[in-house]
């Protein structure tokens, strides 16, 4: 059961999942903090209380009180039972909460991988957009190394910009 | 078996149980979602939507007493689920709302960094004006 690398591959895997078993699959949200024992929440609480006394001495009460909360995560999990097929992937941005759950509604009303990428473009940003189409057929086999491959495409993007730039002005 | 909730009522008890598990700084919540196919008719299916505390009402076996019988504790706190069916026609309404109170109600997620964006300056402005 595979962390997907970006919520971009986890949609579209989700997609192909869904278009392939519409009807068993299913998708789970889990919104959780993580379970500390009394001892790690002491020492978070401790170092947290040393930060904010240095950073704002005079605020300290209200920040220590808003800041001793552990940071939680959301875990999205597309779950195929009879194939045993799960694609996972975890987040603790609160910003990409909203864009992941409407994505999921139109995973819901049976959104193909198009559609969804379209959506993704209007979102997300061109540069990955052009890298994801090739990057998603080695997703299906791979998908710790399709990360790598669009991390490698994008540099290589850069890089071309980069040469490019130096002969005009030679 | 609890019916189902309407739409709305169900958006007041995930807001209620969002906010208070962001409170405790503790538990989890899980949100599940799939489609209910009955086999006859080819129109797109309703989803359900099902949202539970990740408790159980079933008695923990470790809290066996002597004579052999579980006795549950009165102090365990009862399960919380909930569950609504969306017809297909209300799903892009109903998953806005849905963002909106999961966005509000997780508030125990990183919240968005804003001192870097001040220091990029013009890709913040834009990224700011997109948002």
């Amino acid at each position: 059961m595979p962390y997907l690398p970006t919520s971009q591959a986890f949609l579209e895997q989700s997609a192909q999942l869904l278009e392939a078993y519409p009807d068993t699959t299913r998708i789970t949200t889990k919104y959780h903090f993580p379970t500390e024992t009394p001892g790690a929440r002491a020492k978070r609480s401790k170092s947290q209380a040393k930060k904010a006394t240095t950073s704002s001495p005079d605020t300290q009460p209200a920040s220590t009180q808003t800041q001793s909360a552990p940071v939680a995560a959301l875990t999205l999990k597309t779950y195929n039972p009879t194939t045993g097929i799960v694609l996972q992937y975890q987040t603790n941005k609160i910003a990409e909460v909203s864009r992941l759950i409407t994505s999921l509604g139109k995973l819901a009303a049976g959104a193909d991988v198009a559609s969804l990428g379209l959506s993704g473009a209007g979102v997300g940003g061109d540069v990955e957009m052009v890298d994801a189409p090739p990057v998603e057929e080695n997703v299906a086999t791979a998908p710790v190394v399709s990360g790598k491959g669009q991390g490698q495409g994008q540099q290589g993007q850069g890089g071309k910009g980069k040469k490019k730039g130096g002969k005009g002005k030679r | 078996m609890v019916p189902h909730l309407s739409n709305e009522e169900f958006f007041t008890s995930l807001a209620d149980l969002l906010s208070k598990t962001s409170q405790k700084a503790r538990g989890s919540v899980f949100l599940s979602q799939k489609p209910l196919i009955d086999g006859v008719s080819n129109a797109p299916p309703s989803i359900l939507i099902r949202a539970t505390d990740g408790n159980t009402n079933a008695p923990n076996p470790k809290s066996e007493s002597k004579d052999g019988k579980i006795t549950k504790k009165a102090s365990s706190k009862d399960k919380i689920k909930f569950s609504t069916v969306v017809n297909a026609s209300d799903l892009e309404a109903f998953y806005t709302r849905y963002a909106d109170i999961c966005k509000a109600g997780m508030t125990g997620l990183k919240k968005r960094d804003r001192s870097k964006r001040k220091a990029k300056g013009k890709g913040g402005a834009t990224k700011a004006a997109k948002a």
